[in-house]
């Protein structure tokens, strides 16, 4: 069984005639480490995508397995524990608070799952150093650039050693250069650390990053594209293209 | 539990001034409750240190619930009860003494004000307590014009043992001499200086009569005791209390209102005080929309986003409820050292210092963090159910308040009529009740008001200056929130209200005494003892004295006041003997109930007694009623014949009562209050002169002009109108927090909206303007509901004051009506400034990128 | 420098290529005595030649858009209908993204500070592939649209095949 397993998952907000359905029939699975990147043009349904996989919301019909628990069948608490044990977020906006450190940020999960402070703080500051933050352990949020603040939220993702890390536009706030290190870091965090990346974006080069895209369209997946990088040939084919190209 | 700490600690960092405001509300609420709270004890206790003096020394005391002196034969009385072993029957007045008696230097201020006369036999009293002399003898039978003084008390009047004291007594000024020194005083309380029983029962001009038995018993046994207590109650009868003396107690009750009232108005402080944490929060909760989202999402369970936001308040409240004690007790203290120096001269009293009780301290902390938890509980809550999409959320939306709209409409109704129901009951208890439902009824219906008020308002306003279409998108903001505005608007409301309300009171209140003020001291000319009102302190004149003043040439009427007190259902009351012939001359009475010829009439020829509002109030009587007044020898039946209030007595219980009566069933002959007309055409110097030759054995007296005691008077009101004034002012900070808090919020949450307008040409002038004219809906519909609250509150409160007893009719206060409407706008365009600017200075790329 | 497939090239080629422009006077042999060694040839560049040169350095490089072999599938996928176009943009994308993966991996095992000119060439490759991508998108989305007007016809040629110069190194 993979990590995360979805079984006819279906969506639809509202009711009636004005019924919107966002997801239907989505059928998706993710192993530890792997890194699957979601496309698809905007309303196409990935951020509800998203949003079921963290169990942020509630499928309107079908499952959603992490790790072999159905999330259906958790209440609000027991939800929450998992989010706070089996997934990390990555957001669009960082969303770190602005008041705390980089390492008091990083250590929140961590905190808030009752951890004692010390090794809170020293587990934080060791996944800042994975991410390469090690200098900036004691800036603030606004003493950071975008990148280095995306950084910090991926060691807060990191931290409580989730199986599952879930992005939603991880780069869409960031130049180029930034982007490229943080698809970097969160290849690292699949094909490294062994945990299973999930990644919406309308990016194809940061998707590039990814080992597998999954297009949605209309709120289906249309398409599954793997994008081995052990595939045999095909260093041949790049040659071939750039040829083409040069 | 150290994590939340840590962030809610910093999130307060981040925000000083913010937070510093906020807290300050609760810090003058708690202020207030508790300063007031420590201060009136002291009063208290000031007015019971005299009588604190002998007790503890003894096994038992036992006085008249009257406070006045009975025959010496109740000392035996007390003797035959089995298990009592000795008694001293002594007489026992407190002195007090004219400013500057001893030292004669105006500049330093007096430590003496008082002293308290005993009057014991020399042998008995050694029986019962032991005296260490130090130099010279102690009293003997048989002695005459001696005393024995402490050595405290002769250091202070700089006597030595053979020298005179000369006190101020009811025949005149006496001479004593000192013949033995008693160590210091250690009890708080009067310096005593002892005479024989005899020479007491002379100088106070009560033969024969005692008002203290001590008694010591046979046994160390608590129940037998408490066994003889009961046994020595059933022997001596109902109007003997086995305690000490209880001189002032009249005046008690007076303390008790202004501590209610004190207490009442912290209460609304503090009221304040939640309301301007709450829309804080409120702002709070806002603001960190995505940072909630974020936790939520990262594995923050509801009840921790909750905790968070309540041990900010945690925070906030113990911060200002510490800052609040001690700053109250400061203030108390600055209070007591202000009054002190009127205390002393006015009342006769030495006022300690701030008293603090455990059971206070309680209250205050549990009012002051209570109401702020309970304060941030709601936006907590609405904190906690922000969802964790919200983090991945990009734009800035509303925040989802319950609408409960229909549902806290008909509530506030409700509490609307509730409001208006104590109004006609006029209960006291039920009108300051009633005043609280007024304003939760308001704020509960405020919502469903706002829209109309809002459209009403911005119509007025794109007349006055909004020409551009500025008004409608303020009105179109505020209606959009009408719960945010209503709330925000509250506090403009309260604090309106306040001064409405306190305006409305002191009107009502000056034009009363102001008229009663006229009409009581109208008289050329006053003979004012030390102390005006607690006339039980004082030592008033024989006779004699009335007659000489008579005998000027020039005098045309001299009316006293003669004192005794008593209790009536078991209201201690002054008791207060008129001549009605000369006292409507020179004085008056302002009558409620009864008229003034027949009641004046008849407290003449028969047992009639005219009682006060206040009196009748607390006492529970009705005009016609038969009522039981309890003499130092038992108890005597009156009729009250009117309901009626002189200026200086309108503050305490107080009966008024013919000088035959008052002679005839206490035992009083003794002046305490003159009031002097002249002649027409009289030559006011040679009076005068006349005058201090005829007081100079009575130096407890001062002369003054009748005209120079109401301006007298009439300056402590304007001091007390502009205390209040001032506090109102003070109130009214917190609310401008408030308002500032809310227009920020909205700023915060249209950033990209005033951006957008900006972007498509804007000035910043306007983007101001449209804050600005946000602000100031707002604060007109603060001020509306404001004033409504206020006439509504100020009619309570001058109810509540009749309802006491007080003589006052409601006068509505126009002018104070036009200070607070210009009050609340300037404070809407003051509480603008902030918010504006920062709108108008937003970025306009930033504010459309912010997500 | 940069890719090898810009710069390999067999020595026959050499010769021919070097024979033409000679043939256009572009380049002269130089009198050289050669007794030594096998078979060498100096030749220098004429002043033709250098003008010439010259003139190709000092000419924009002109791109060929219209000719597309995917857009040929494309088209005959629509007019037939074997493969579904759907099906044509999802392999040709899985391609892409396949290209670009592999694009970006190289990329990022490249060492900025000896191989930056293998950078540039590759972030070259790795934009034109996300703009390819990009028009797939645009395709996709619009292959209704498409459908639904006329298919462009071969046209009669009047004329000789038309030519566009390029007489170029590697085209």
């Amino acid at each position: 069984m993979s990590l995360i397993q979805t079984e006819n998952l279906a969506k639809v907000y509202g009711t009636g005639d004005t019924a919107v359905t966002a997801l239907s029939q989505v059928n998706l699975k993710v192993d530890a480490g792997e890194f699957v990147a979601v496309m698809g043009p905007s309303g196409c349904g990935k951020s509800t995508l998203m949003h079921l996989l963290g169990g942020l919301d509630r499928p309107t019909q079908g499952r959603v397995m992490i790790d072999g628990h159905d999330l259906g069948d958790l209440p609000d608490q027991a939800l929450t524990a998992l989010r706070r044990r089996k997934i990390g977020f990555i957001f669009q906006f960082f969303n770190l608070i602005p008041v705390l450190n980089a390492t008091e940020n990083a250590a929140l999960p961590l905190l808030l799952d009752g951890r004692p402070k010390a090794e809170a703080h020293r587990q934080a500051q060791a996944w800042l150093a994975k991410v390469g933050l090690g200098d900036r352990q004691h800036h603030r949020p606004d003493q950071l650039s975008g990148g280095q603040q995306q950084r910090v939220a991926i060691a807060r993702a990191l931290v409580a050693e989730p199986a599952l890390v879930l992005c939603d536009e991880p780069t869409g706030n960031l130049d180029s250069r930034s982007s490229d290190e943080i698809a970097g870091v969160l290849r690292q965090a699949a094909n490294e650390w062994g945990r299973a990346v999930v990644m919406v974006t309308h990016d194809p080069r940061i998707a590039a990053y990814a080992d597998r895209i999954v297009f949605l369209k209309d709120g289906l997946v249309t398409d599954e594209t793997v994008l081995d990088p052990q595939k045999s040939g095909n260093s041949a084919l790049i040659e071939t293209r750039m040829k083409a190209m040069a | 539990m150290s994590t939340y700490l840590t962030l809610a600690l910093r999130y307060l960092n981040g925000r000083k001034l913010r937070t510093s405001l906020t807290t300050l509300a609760i810090v003058f609420g708690v202020l207030l409750i508790f300063g007031m709270n420590t201060v009136m004890p002291a009063f208290i206790g000031a007015f019971q240190a005299n009588a604190l003096a002998m007790a503890g020394q003894v096994d038992a005391t036992i006085t008249s619930k009257s406070g006045e002196a009975f025959p010496e034969s109740v000392a035996e009385t007390v003797a035959a009860v089995a298990g009592v072993r000795v008694v001293s029957g002594t007489l026992e007045r407190g002195i007090g003494l004219p400013a500057d008696f001893f030292d004669q230097d105006p500049a330093t201020a007096d430590r003496l004000t008082a002293v308290t006369l005993v009057g014991a036999v020399p042998d008995t009293i050694r029986s019962i307590a032991s005296f260490n002399v130090l130099q010279g003898r102690f009293l003997e039978a048989g002695d005459g014009a001696v005393a024995v003084i402490t050595e405290s008390l002769a250091d202070e009047a700089g006597l030595q043992l053979g020298d005179t004291l000369s006190l101020p007594t009811p025949i005149g000024l006496t001479d004593l001499t000192i013949v033995g020194l008693l160590p210091q005083r250690l009890l708080p309380g009067n310096e005593e200086v002892l005479v024989t029983l005899s020479e007491a029962q002379r100088l106070f001009n009560v033969p024969g009569q005692i008002n203290v038995v001590d008694a010591n018993f046979d046994t160390a046994n608590e129940a037998a005791r408490a066994q003889i207590e009961a046994d020595i109650a059933a022997a001596v009868g109902g109007s003997f209390t086995i305690g000490v003396l209880q001189p002032g107690a009249e005046i008690l009750t007076n303390i008790g209102t202004a501590q209610r009232i004190f207490t009442l108005l912290g209460a609304l402080g503090l009221l304040m005080g939640g309301f301007i944490i709450f829309n804080t929060f409120r702002t709070i909760v806002a603001e960190r929309r995505h940072d909630i989202g974020m936790l939520r999402a990262i594995g923050a369970s509801r009840g921790t986003i909750t905790g968070l936001i309540l041990i900010e308040g945690l925070i906030q409240g113990v911060v200002g409820t510490a800052a609040g004690l001690v700053l109250g007790y400061g203030m108390g203290w600055l209070a007591l050292a202000a009054v002190s120096q009127i205390g002393r001269q006015l009342l006769n009293i030495q006022v300690g210092a701030p008293v603090v009780t455990p059971g206070l301290v309680v209250l205050s902390v549990t009012v002051g963090v209570g109401v702020t938890l309970l304060a941030g509980l709601l936006p907590a809550r609405a904190a906690s159910r922000v969802t964790p999409l919200e983090a991945l959320r990009p734009s800035i939306g509303a925040l989802a308040w319950r609408r409960i709209a229909g549902l806290s409409f008909w509530a506030g109704v409700v509490l609307l009529a509730g409001a208006a129901a104590a109004l006609v009951t006029g209960n006291a208890g039920l009108l300051a009740l009633g005043s609280f439902l007024f304003i939760g009824g308001l704020i509960l219906i405020a919502p469903a008001l706002v829209n109309p008020i809002a459209g009403l308002f911005s119509r007025v306003l794109a007349l006055a200056f909004a020409r551009d279409g500025t008004a409608q998108l303020a009105e179109g903001n505020l209606s959009r929130q009408p719960t945010r505005a209503a709330v925000t608007s509250a506090t403009t409301m309260i604090a309106l209200a306040i001064l409405v309300m306190a305006a409305g009171l002191i009107t009502s209140l000056a034009i009363t005494f102001t008229e009663m003020l006229e009409n009581s001291l109208s008289s050329d000319y006053l003979l004012v003892p030390p102390t005006v009102a607690v006339w039980g302190v004082n030592t008033g004149a024989s006779p004699t004295l009335a007659e000489d003043l008579r005998a000027v040439d020039g005098v045309d009427v001299v009316s006293s006041l003669r004192f005794a007190g008593t209790q009536i259902n078991d209201v201690a009351v002054g008791l207060l003997g008129i001549e009605p012939q000369a006292y409507t001359q020179t004085s008056g009475l302002a009558f409620v109930e009864g008229d003034p010829e027949t009641a004046f009439r008849e407290i003449e020829s028969g047992r009639g007694l005219i009682i006060n509002g206040v009196l009748q109030a607390s006492a529970g009587v009705k005009m016609g009623d038969d009522v039981t007044l309890l003499t130092p020898t038992g108890t005597v039946t009156y009729k009250v014949v009117g309901i009626a209030s002189d200026y200086l007595n309108a503050k305490t219980t107080t009966g008024y009562l013919s000088q035959a009566n008052i002679a005839a069933d206490f035992g009083r002959a003794e002046d305490v209050f003159y009031q002097i007309n002249l002649k027409p055409g009289a030559d006011r110097a040679a009076v005068e002169a006349a005058f201090k030759q005829a007081l100079q054995p009575y130096p407890q007296f001062k002369l003054v002009s009748g005209q120079e005691y109401v301006d007298q008077n009439r300056g402590i009101f304007d001091a007390a109108f502009a205390g209040i004034y001032a506090m109102v002012i003070f109130l009214a900070i917190p609310s401008l927090i408030a308002m500032i808090n809310t227009l920020a919020i909205g700023v915060i949450e249209r950033t990209r909206e005033i951006g957008m307008l900006r972007a498509v040409g804007a000035a910043r002038s306007q983007v101001q303007t449209v804050i600005l004219a946000e602000a100031l809906i707002l604060a007109a519909i603060g001020t509306a509901f404001g004033l409504l609250t206020g006439l509504y509150l100020g009619y309570m409160a001058t109810s509540a004051f009749a309802a006491l007893g007080f003589p006052v009719t409601y006068a509505f206060p126009g002018q104070a009506m036009v200070v607070a409407v210009a009050v609340g706008l300037l404070f809407g365009a003051f509480a603008a400034i902030i918010p504006a600017r920062q709108a108008a200075r937003l970025d306009i790329i930033q504010a459309l990128r912010y997500e | 420098m940069g890719g090898e497939q810009n710069w390999d090239i067999k020595p026959a080629q050499v010769y021919t290529t070097l024979g033409r422009l000679e043939e256009a006077g572009l380049v002269a042999e130089e009198p050289v005595e050669a007794p030594a060694g096998p078979d060498k040839r100096v030749y220098t560049i004429t002043a033709p030649g250098r003008a010439s040169l010259n003139e190709w350095l000092g000419t924009g490089v002109e791109r060929e858009h219209s000719r597309d072999e995917f857009f040929i599938k494309l088209m005959l996928a629509l007019l037939t209908g074997q493969p579904s176009p759907q099906r044509l943009i999802q392999t040709q994308r899985a391609a892409l993204y396949r290209d670009l993966h592999a694009v970006t991996a190289q990329r990022n095992v490249a060492d900025p500070k000896r191989e930056l000119a293998k950078i540039l060439l590759l972030d070259k490759a790795g934009m034109h592939l996300e703009a390819d991508l990009r028009w797939l998108d645009m395709v996709e989305a619009r292959l209704d649209e498409v459908r639904r007007q006329p298919l462009p016809e071969p046209e009669a040629r009047p004329r000789g095949r038309p030519r566009k110069s390029a007489e170029m190194i590697g085209s």
